[in-house]
């Protein structure tokens, strides 16, 4: 089944590559987004299959590869890759129906140049992301990794804005950088543990010195942290966001920083459970300094792209103070913050872009009055605001409901970083009320005002995404019911010393879950 | 007797929700044939449902222990967070009165907003403050306060910026977003903090747990500082007052509401968590100095002001700080039945004067004049209504204020002084602005003012009728003050400072109106409370030069410094006059070399905590 997601998307790529060169550009985005459509179902359907009581791997498919490289075609999912897994082929779907911007696309919105690339990179950035976020093999997530590098440069080069070269190339190294590190720290832990294998299951850190679990740790979050990216390895981020078309920011901001947390889950917190909990207050820390960067440096922002690019920065870093707390309702925070977070990424670029596309521009003391309901765009603002207001957190979306269970799960263990965290909740707010002011409050310049009509065919996406942003916010048992089993059985894994606290006092609500993490 | 009522009073909040989705359609851009106005009317009939619906609870659990619903919202780890509702008499009247003066205030914005475009999204975020102000009294727990409180934040930026194309609307919408939010997410703090403490967020398991908690002194005041913070900036205290005054710049329906019950819903939830803010000595001196300043600077200012229209916003800060003073001194009956007859009373003087500032176009005061042979009826509800706002045997406020008057005298006579103050000062307030509309002779922008439409008068007139028969309701409820208290020395006090604050409002402004000059003998003090005391200067000159700067300082660090380190090969180039080619090997070689630079910084920063681990393992 796993191996059907992953194929899928990497068959239509090739196929979109080799169509014939008269097919229409409708026809191509038609085939990729069925064809998307088509992988997103399997993938609901996976979530129907799941078995919620159990925390482990699922839908496991295993075959010898390379043996003497210790490398193995071996796919699972649990409950941390799963929902990550659905949301990358929805917001896949979302993006083959994003506008690509303004000097790529006809009058039509249809794109102008090279349409069987753009669509068929597209699909394999899906598939990219599929086969990390199944690997169960350390080598096999490293190629799937790097693999994702190729086409987001492209994306980024060829589909860019102005400044695309830069921005491409500064993402190319920051990223190759990345994938050196985390290759160079699965190294480390293979050979290290004296396993001939680099299957997920069979290793483990227990045998190794603090000092070199240390080291390999640190690599981890250096590879992942420049993805996510973490300050200051973040200086990549706002160029490779802003020069790339919103179809490929969100790509780029829903998905591909997802596999930098994803990461720091998978093989930080859960191979090294011990040190991590050494390292948590440092963690913390940067988590925090990322929280308050990103806000502040957003306030400072001009361009609405850049805005909400350096937002991106400020939301991870919610998502590593929770990691690091490492207790059940933390680490489930920190995977829900990732969910939350890719989905209102997400809508925010989507709409960003019809803006761009419409007004002509992201500047913020250009744009003014777009809320008026018949020369502006009314349902682009009201969408806007929606959008913005989740990304602060305002109850009722899911902003709301994942950080919450951050700032909630991660209290007792780190009071004093929580609190500057929901202080910079507010920072965050106050850049989106300057956002939201200037774009869509205030007087629209009748003299410019000629802008064309946002069809439905672009906007729809739009629209899906805010009602599942308003539904797991208003019903989040729904958000929460897949990864809970899986964070439950990682957060068993720790020393309980700062989780008990909770745990005494809410000795009834508790489910019963296996106390240790069943690899197999 | 049957609970279907009550057992469904969740529904209540429902209606007006259910009404504002079925107001999206009449947007511009959908159904246009119609016109706007079906939107309007869908939810004057679902508020009236909300209406009837709260009757019907409140007669079925009047003199019966109040239904408690719950349910599991989500179970997350191990965090459970259960929806608690609470139907008892005290809520269940709540309703009745938000959903009435709903009602009324909807009916209002018929006549009020008769040439506008936008009633689908007005009478939308109208349904959602309905929903959210339901919801929050029937709740009973602190989590879903805050989420009321939070939403209620955004429906009071969306519907103050109503009239978005004006600069003024939209500064107004931005700072009372900003400001709610302060207090809102340091009630988050709080909210927060207490779960582990408490083991729970339910009202009544609160209380009980108040009751034996045994906090250590410098967490409870944290925590009481917290959650005062939250009803401090919903009831427009200082020093989160500002929004409020801006506030005034969306229509005056919404304001009827805003003024009124939107406001209450801080003092709502202090009074809920009032036995947490007690632990701590400071964070009940606290409520109550902030009540004590606010309520004495409000109505100071409140008649420095000519926006007829701020005039009362300050008095609601006043009032809301008498409310603080009232809970703070642990009378939250008293605090109930004063915010009833203080929203009965300030949603009145609203209208009658919203009527006015419609026909009129002027919102200052010292255009008008002679209205009373114009507008009758304004000019008595206007009376009536200022008549219920202050301590004026036998209307409304005076019962609770008598009460919490002669409360005060046994243990806080200072406080008793403060409420003296502030009742002449409001009462003074109150006939200023009377003087100036109603009474004189009139000036050009009166000459022509008939009264509004029946959408306008009726809900007025209908509302005038209630606030009269107040008293009446009062000792239905039981809830009037024995003779003795209402003929004890302090009442007899608070009758008079209003005698005295009425008298020496009505005859400079209003008898003698061409006569007295009225100016305050230093024009800068004058100044100091017109200009509210110059706080939006001290905002700008404080916390927003501070974000501002510092969010500037951190973009060019990381501009220049981090991002420079990465470009600063671009100088090279610049020199040689060259286009940037990026990737040129020798820049190539510096990215990595400045990658390599944050990869240490990071490395030595994220071991920082362990050197010490470190050297420990080293040395043996």
């Amino acid at each position: 089944m796993l191996s059907l997601l992953l194929w899928l998307p990497l068959i239509g790529a090739i196929a979109l590559l080799l169509a014939p060169p008269q097919w229409s550009v409708v026809r191509l985005r038609n085939i990729a987004g069925v064809l998307t459509l088509l992988v997103f179902l399997l993938s609901c359907y996976l979530l129907s299959q799941f078995d919620l009581g159990n925390g482990g791997w699922q839908f496991q498919e295993y075959h010898a590869w390379a043996q003497p490289i210790g490398l193995s075609y071996s796919l699972a999912v649990d409950g941390l890759s799963l929902p990550l897994l659905v949301m990358g082929n929805l917001l896949t779907l979302i993006a083959i129906y994003t506008i690509t911007g303004a000097p790529h696309e006809t009058t039509a919105g249809a794109l102008r140049d090279r349409p069987r690339l753009y669509y068929s990179l597209i699909l394999l950035v899906n598939a990219g992301v599929t086969g990390a976020l199944s690997a169960q093999n350390l080598l096999l997530f490293v190629l799937f990794y790097e693999l994702e590098l190729i086409p987001f440069y492209l994306l980024i080069s060829i589909w860019g804005g102005p400044k695309r070269s830069y921005a491409a190339i500064k993402f190319l190294l920051y990223t190759a950088v990345s994938g050196l590190f985390v290759l160079a720290a699965f190294l480390g832990i293979t050979f290290l543990s004296q396993s001939t294998s680099f299957d997920y299951g069979l290793l483990t850190t227990d045998g190794l010195e603090l000092k070199v679990r240390l080291i390999l740790l640190t690599m981890l979050l250096i590879g992942f942290g420049i993805k996510i990216p973490l300050v200051p390895l973040h200086t990549w981020m706002p160029d490779a966001y802003v020069e790339a078309s919103p179809a490929t920011a969100i790509l780029l901001g829903g998905i591909l920083a997802k596999l930098g947390t994803y990461g720091l889950i998978r093989f930080g917190l859960q191979l090294f459970p011990d040190t991590w909990t050494l390292i948590g207050p440092g963690l913390a820390a940067i988590g925090t300094i990322s929280v308050l960067y990103g806000a502040l440096s957003a306030i400072a922002q001009k361009d609405i792209k850049r805005m909400v690019a350096y937002s991106s920065i400020g939301h991870m870093g919610y998502m590593l103070v929770a990691a690091a707390a490492g207790t059940r309702l933390s680490i489930l925070g920190a995977v829900a913050q990732m969910i939350s977070h890719g989905l209102i990424l997400a809508l925010l670029f989507f709409l960003v872009g019809i803006v761009e596309r419409k007004a002509g521009t992201r500047d913020l003391d250009v744009l003014n009055g777009l809320m008026n309901p018949i020369r502006g765009l009314p349902l682009t603002s009201a969408l806007l605001i929606a959008a913005g207001m989740a990304s602060a957190g305002i109850p009722g979306l899911v902003g709301f409901v994942a950080e919450f269970m951050v700032f909630q799960g991660s209290f007792t263990t780190f009071p004093l970083p929580i609190l500057v965290c929901i202080f910079a909740s507010g920072l965050t707010a106050v850049y989106f009320v300057i956002l939201l002011n200037r774009t869509c409050f205030g007087k629209l310049d009748n003299a410019i005002a000629y802008y064309p009509t946002v069809l439905l065919s672009e906007r729809w996406p739009a629209l899906a995404l805010a009602a599942i942003i308003l539904f797991l916010g208003v019903q989040p048992q729904w958000l929460v019911r897949w990864i809970q089993p899986t964070t439950n059985a990682l957060a068993a894994q720790f020393p309980t010393v700062l989780a008990d606290q909770f745990a005494t006092q809410q000795p009834t609500l508790a489910p019963d879950l296996p106390p240790a993490m069943a690899h197999r | 007797m049957s609970s279907l009522f009550s057992q469904t009073a969740w529904l209540i909040p429902c209606y007006a929700l259910l009404g504002a989705v079925l107001a999206l359609p009449w947007s511009p851009g959908f159904i246009r044939r119609t016109g706007p106005r079906p939107a309007g009317y869908v939810n004057v009939i679902m508020t009236f449902l909300a209406f009837l619906h709260s009757i019907l609870a409140l007669i079925e659990v009047w003199g019966r222990s109040p239904q408690l619903l719950s349910v599991t919202w989500l179970q997350a780890a191990d965090l459970t967070i259960t929806l608690d509702l609470k139907v008892s008499a005290v809520t269940a009247g709540a309703a009745i009165l938000i959903t009435g003066l709903n009602l009324l205030a909807q009916v209002y914005a018929i006549g009020y907003l008769e040439m506008d475009w936008g009633w689908a999204r007005f009478y939308s975020l109208l349904a959602l403050f309905e929903a959210g102000m339901c919801a929050l009294v029937l709740i009973n727990s602190l989590f879903f306060s805050y989420v009321v409180l939070e939403v209620l934040t955004l429906g009071t930026y969306l519907l103050i910026g109503y009239w978005f194309n004006q600069s003024l609307v939209v500064t107004g919408a931005r700072d009372a977003f900003l400001t709610k939010r302060v207090g809102d997410l340091i009630l988050l703090m709080g909210v927060v903090a207490l779960r582990p403490l408490a083991g729970t967020w339910n009202f009544d398991e609160l209380a009980d747990w108040a009751t034996t908690a045994d906090l250590q002194p410098w967490v409870a005041t944290l925590l009481g500082l917290a959650l005062l913070a939250g009803p401090l900036a919903k009831c427009a205290q200082f020093p989160l007052h500002l929004w409020l005054d801006e506030a005034m710049e969306g229509p005056v329906p919404a304001t009827i509401l805003r003024n009124t019950v939107v406001v209450s819903t801080g003092a709502w939830v202090l009074i809920k968590v009032q036995p947490i803010l007690a632990l701590s000595p400071i964070g009940i001196d606290a409520a109550i100095f902030v009540g004590a300043v606010t309520a004495i600077g409000a109505s100071l200012i409140a008649i420095a002001q000519i926006d007829i229209k701020r005039v009362l916003s300050y008095a609601t800060s006043a009032y809301m700080g008498l409310i603080f003073v009232t809970v703070g001194t642990s009378q939250s009956e008293v605090a109930l039945t004063l915010l009833l007859t203080y929203a009965i009373a300030m949603s009145l003087l609203i209208m009658s004067t919203g009527g006015i500032v419609l026909n009129n176009i002027s919102q200052d005061v010292t255009q008008y004049g002679g209205l009373w042979s114009r507008r009758p009826v304004s000019g008595l509800c206007y009376l009536v209504g200022a008549a219920s706002l202050v301590a004026l045997p036998p209307l409304g406020s005076f019962w609770p204020l008598a009460q919490l008057a002669d409360n005060l005298a046994s243990d806080y006579i200072w406080l008793l002084g403060v409420l003296l103050t502030v009742n002449a000062l409001t009462a003074f307030s109150m006939m200023r602005v009377f003087g100036l509309l109603f009474l004189g002779e009139p000036t050009p922008m009166t000459r022509r003012s008939p009264e509004g439409l029946w959408a306008l008068v009726l809900p007025m007139v209908g509302l005038t009728g209630f606030a009269l028969h107040i008293p009446l309701l009062l000792a239905v409820l039981d809830l009037l003050p024995g003779r003795v208290i209402a003929l004890s020395l302090p009442a007899l006090a608070l009758l008079g400072s209003t005698l005295l604050g009425a008298g020496a409002g009505l005859v400079p402004y209003g008898l003698k109106r061409d006569q007295v000059p009225v100016k305050l003998s230093s024009p800068a003090l004058q100044d100091f409370f017109a200009y509210d005391l110059y706080t939006a200067k001290l905002y700008k000159g404080t916390i927003v030069f501070v974000v501002a700067a510092v969010s500037n300082v951190i973009y060019w660090i990381d501009r220049f410094i981090v991002d420079g380190v990465v470009n600063l090969v671009g100088l090279a180039t610049m020199f040689s006059g060259q286009t940037l080619r990026y990737n040129t090997s020798g820049q190539t070689q510096f990215y990595v070399f400045s990658i390599l630079l944050g990869i240490a910084a990071l490395g030595i920063f994220a071991c920082y905590p362990l050197l010490q681990d470190l050297s420990l393992i080293a040395a043996p």
